[in-house]
C-alpha cells in the first residue's frame, strides 16, 4: 500500500517534470512533425510551382535506362537537382572542383552511393535527401513487391513510382508506397531513440544530482523510486512519439497499414530500448552532458546506417547492423504495413525486447555498483 | 545521544576528506559545525544521511548502529526522522512550489488533508505562501532556498541537517532563514548547521564544532571555545579627567593582565570569560566615565588563533545564484 502511493507520488511528479521541459518537449514532439512533414513531402507536388528555388548541382553516375535514373528524372525531382550524367571519375573531378555538391551512384546491389565533401553544406544535405527519399521509397516499394504474388500488380506499381511519386490509389486498391511513408517510419523510430535523452534527465534529476541525495535520503524503496522513474519517462517517450504518429496518421495521411497494434507494440520496443541505453549511459559516464551526447551520437549513427544510403563496406559488421534495434524495428513495422515474413517479424520483434531485457539487466548491475 | 559518528575515516584517492572525526550531537541541541572551503563538512553529513560510504568509523542515529553502506540504505525507520537541506539547491524547478513540498510530503508517507495541512504550514512559515503555485525557477535565490529548506522540513524530522543553507542570498531571506531555524530548534528539533559564518553560528548554535582538513579542532559552547584557545579580551574606557592612580586600582581587579593609559583612554586587557568589566566600571565610578567598549573574541578570531588561517578566504566564497 505504502509502495503503492510511492510509486505514483514518484510517477505523478515525474511525469509532470518531462512535460514541463520545454526543450524536451519541442525537439521531441514538434521537431520530428515539421522534420516528416518537409522531408515527407519536398518531392511531392504540395510544393507550389512557382517556389523561388536554384536547383543543386548534382552529378549522376548510373546505368542508363535503371530505375534510378528514370526517378531522378522526373518532374518533380528536377524541381530541385539540376543533374548531369556522368561516368564515376568525371563526377569525381567535378566533385573536387566544387561544380556539385554530391555524386549519386548506384552499387550493384541497387543500393545508393553518396559521396560528399566532408564538409557537405545545406545543398549537399538537401540533395542527399532527395537521393535518399528515392531509396525509401524503393524500399518501401520491396515491402510491397516481396509479398505479392501478382506479377502484373507489379508492374503497375512500378509504373506509378516511376511516373508519379506523390500519394495515389492503384486499380487494385493498394496504397502506393510514397517517400512520406518511409520517411514517417524512419523519423518515429528515431525520435524514439532519441526520446531516451528524457530518461537521462530524469534519472540524473532524481538520483545523482543534489535533488538525488534528497531522494536518496527519504524513505523510499530503490525498487519503488526507480520503477517509478522509468514509468514516467517510458511513457513521457511514448506519448511523443504517438504524438508524431497520430500527426503523420490524420495530418499527413501516412500509411500505417491495418496492423497498427503491431506497429505500436514495435514502437514501443523501441522506446523501451532507448531508455535501458540512455540509463546505462548515464550510469557508465556519469555525466549528465556527457551522457546526452554520446546518447545522441550512437543514436543518429544508427539512423544513418539503418537507413542505408550510406554503402560502407563494413564486410561481416554490415550483417551486425542488420540486427540492429533500429533495423529490427524497420523490418517489423515495413512488415506490419505491407505485408512481410511472419516468422521473421515475430522473431525480430523477440530480439528487440530482449536487446531491451539485456540493457535493463546490464543498466542494473551497473547501477548497484554506481550507487554503492 | 541522538547521533554519535566515531573515528570516521573517508579517503578521495590521495586526499582525507576527513580524518578520524568524532561528532556527537544531544536530544534538542543546535550544533554548528564551522569550517572553511574543503574541511569536510558536507563529507560528513553526506555519510552521517547515509548517502556515502566511510572507509572506517562507526555511526550510531537515535541510538541505533546504522551500519556503513552509502547510497542511501539506510533503513526507512531512520530516514523518517531526518531531514535533509542539501548545499546546493535541490528542487523540481518546473514544479510548483506546492507541488515540491507535496511530492517530498508523500515520499514520507503523508497524505490528503494532513499533506494540504502541512504544506500550506510550510508555506506559511518560510513566507512563500503567495507563491506556493509559481515554479522555483521563477524564484529569487533567498525563496529557492527556503523552499529548499521547505522539502526537508515537510515530515518533520527529529533531525534537521542544514548544509550552508544561507550560501549567496539576500540579508532579509538570511534573517528570515537563521529565525525558522532558531524557531524550529524551539519547538524541540535538534539541528545541525554547517555554515563559513561564523556569526550564524554564534547566533543560532548552543553549541559547535570547528572543523579543518576533516578534523574537529575545537567543540564547545562559543564562550568555551573562546576561553580555551583565546586567553585575552579587550576592554577600552574612556574617562574625563583620568589619573594614574586608576590605573593603579584597575590591575588590582580579578583577571585583569595588564592596563595602560593613553590620553583619556585607559586599554585593559584582561582573561577571556573572567566577567569582571562591571568591577572594572565600579572602581572607576568616581570619575566621569565617557565611554566603554568591550571586545569579546569572535569564533573568526579563535579560528585564526588554531589555524592561522581565516575562515571564509577573500569574498563569500558562495555560489553566485
Ligand atoms: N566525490 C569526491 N571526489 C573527490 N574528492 C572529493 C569528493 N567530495 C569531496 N571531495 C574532497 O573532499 C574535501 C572535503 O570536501 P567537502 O565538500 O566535504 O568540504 P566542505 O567542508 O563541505 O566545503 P564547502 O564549504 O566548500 O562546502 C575537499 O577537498 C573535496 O575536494
Ligand atoms: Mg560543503
Amino acid at each position: 500500500m505504502t509502495n503503492l502511493r510511492q510509486f505514483s507520488a514518484v510517477f505523478i511528479a515525474s511525469f509532470k517534470y518531462c512535460w514541463r521541459n520545454p526543450v524536451a518537449v519541442a525537439v521531441l514532439t514538434a521537431f520530428p512533425i515539421l522534420i516528416i512533414f518537409v522531408l515527407g513531402n519536398a518531392l511531392s507536388s504540395y510544393m507550389s510551382p512557382d517556389y523561388d528555388f536554384e536547383p543543386i548541382p548534382v552529378a549522376v553516375a548510373v546505368a542508363e535506362e535503371s530505375g534510378l535514373q528514370i526517378f531522378l528524372q522526373n518532374e518533380e525531382v528536377l524541381k530541385f537537382l539540376d543533374l548531369t550524367f556522368t561516368d564515376a571519375k568525371t563526377a569525381l573531378e567535378l566533385l573536387e572542383n566544387d561544380d556539385v555538391t554530391i555524386i549519386i551512384e548506384e552499387g550493384e546491389d541497387g543500393k545508393l552511393i553518396v559521396t560528399r565533401p566532408r564538409t557537405a553544406g545545406m545543398n549537399a544535405q538537401i540533395a542527399t535527401s532527395v537521393a535518399d527519399s528515392y531509396m525509401q521509397t524503393s524500399k518501401a516499394m520491396e515491402y510491397a513487391i516481396i509479398n505479392s504474388s501478382d506479377f502484373h500488380e507489379i508492374t503497375e506499381l512500378m509504373q506509378i513510382l516511376n511516373a508519379d511519386i506523390s500519394v495515389t490509389e492503384t486499380p487494385l486498391g493498394k496504397r502506393v508506397p510514397s517517400a512520406i511513408d518511409y520517411y514517417a517510419v524512419t523519423m518515429l523510430v528515431m525520435i524514439l531513440l532519441y526520446t531516451g535523452m528524457n530518461g537521462i534527465e530524469l534519472f540524473n534529476k532524481s538520483m545523482f544530482s543534489e535533488t538525488g541525495e534528497r531522494m536518496l535520503t527519504a524513505p523510499v524503496s530503490k525498487p519503488v523510486l526507480i520503477s517509478g522513474l522509468l514509468s514516467a519517462t517510458t511513457l513521457t517517450s511514448y506519448l511523443q512519439g504517438l504524438i508524431t504518429f497520430l500527426f503523420s496518421y490524420f495530418v499527413y495521411g501516412v500509411y500505417w497499414g491495418e496492423r497498427i497494434p503491431l506497429v505500436l507494440l514495435t514502437l514501443f520496443g523501441v522506446t523501451l530500448f532507448s531508455q535501458a541505453v540512455c540509463i546505462f549511459l548515464l550510469l557508465l559516464i556519469k555525466n549528465h552532458n556527457a551522457a546526452m551526447g554520446a546518447a545522441q551520437g550512437i543514436f543518429w549513427t544508427s539512423t544513418f546506417v539503418a537507413g542505408g544510403y550510406v554503402k560502407i563496406d563494413f564486410g561481416a559488421v554490415q550483417q551486425v547492423f542488420d540486427y540492429s534495434p533500429n533495423s529490427l524495428a524497420h523490418t517489423v513495422i515495413f512488415g506490419a504495413i505491407f505485408g512481410g515474413n511472419e516468422s521473421k517479424m515475430t522473431f525480430d520483434l523477440c530480439l528487440l525486447f530482449a536487446y531491451t531485457a539485456v540493457m535493463f539487466v546490464i543498466t542494473f548491475l551497473l547501477g548497484k555498483r554506481r550507487l554503492a | 545521544m541522538l547521533l554519535e559518528m566515531n573515528d570516521t575515516v573517508k579517503r578521495y584517492r590521495a586526499l582525507t576528506a576527513l580524518d578520524h572525526l568524532s561528532l556527537r550531537i544531544q536530544p534538542g541541541e543546535t550544533l554548528g559545525l564551522l569550517g572553511p572551503n574543503g574541511a569536510g563538512k558536507t563529507t560528513a553529513i553526506r555519510i552521517l544521511t547515509g548517502l556515502t560510504k566511510a572507509d572506517a568509523g562507526e555511526l550510531r542515529l537515535f541510538g541505533k548502529n546504522v551500519g556503513n553502506k552509502g547510497g542511501g540504505a539506510f533503513p526507512a525507520s531512520v530516514k523518517r526522522r531526518i531531514g535533509l537541506v542539501p548545499q546546493d539547491l535541490a528542487l523540481y524547478e518546473t514544479l510548483s512550489a506546492r507541488e515540491n513540498l507535496e511530492y517530498f510530503g508523500k515520499l514520507y508517507g503523508i497524505y490528503g488533508a494532513e499533506l494540504k495541512k502541512r504544506v500550506d504550514e510550510t508555506l506559511e512559515v518560510l513566507g512563500l505562501s503567495d507563491v506556493g503555485k509559481k515554479v522555483p525557477k521563477k524564484f529569487s535565490g533567498g525563496m529557492k532556498r527556503r523552499l529548499n529548506i521547505g522539502c526537508a522540513i515537510i515530515h518533520k524530522p527529529e533531525l534537521l541537517i542544514l548544509d550552508e543553507p544561507t550560501v549567496g542570498i539576500d540579508p532579509q531571506s538570511r534573517n528570515h532563514i537563521l529565525d525558522f531555524v532558531d524557531e524550529i530548534n524551539r519547538q524541540g528539533t535538534t539541528v545541525l548547521y554547517t555554515s563559513h559564518y561564523m556569526e550564524e553560528v554564534e547566533r543560532l548554535c548552543s553549541r559547535v564544532c570547528i572543523m579543518d582538513a576533516g578534523r574537529v579542532i575545537a567543540d564547545g559552547t562559543v564562550g568555551q571555545i573562546a576561553k580555551s584557545t583565546i586567553f585575552e579580551e579587550m576592554i577600552t574606557l574612556k574617562i574625563k579627567e583620568p589619573s594614574p592612580s586608576l590605573t593603579e586600582s584597575i590591575k588590582k581587579v580579578q583577571g585583569v593582565i595588564n592596563c595602560t593609559l593613553e590620553g583619556k583612554k585607559f586599554t585593559i586587557t584582561s582573561a577571556v570569560g573572567s566577567g569582571n568589566l562591571p568591577r572594572i566600571l565600579e572602581v572607576a565610578t568616581p570619575y566621569t566615565i565617557l565611554g566603554v567598549s568591550a571586545q569579546s573574541a569572535t569564533l573568526e578570531d579563535v579560528f585564526l588563533a588554531l589555524t592561522g588561517k581565516r575562515l571564509r578566504d577573500g569574498m563569500d566564497g558562495g555560489e553566485a545564484s
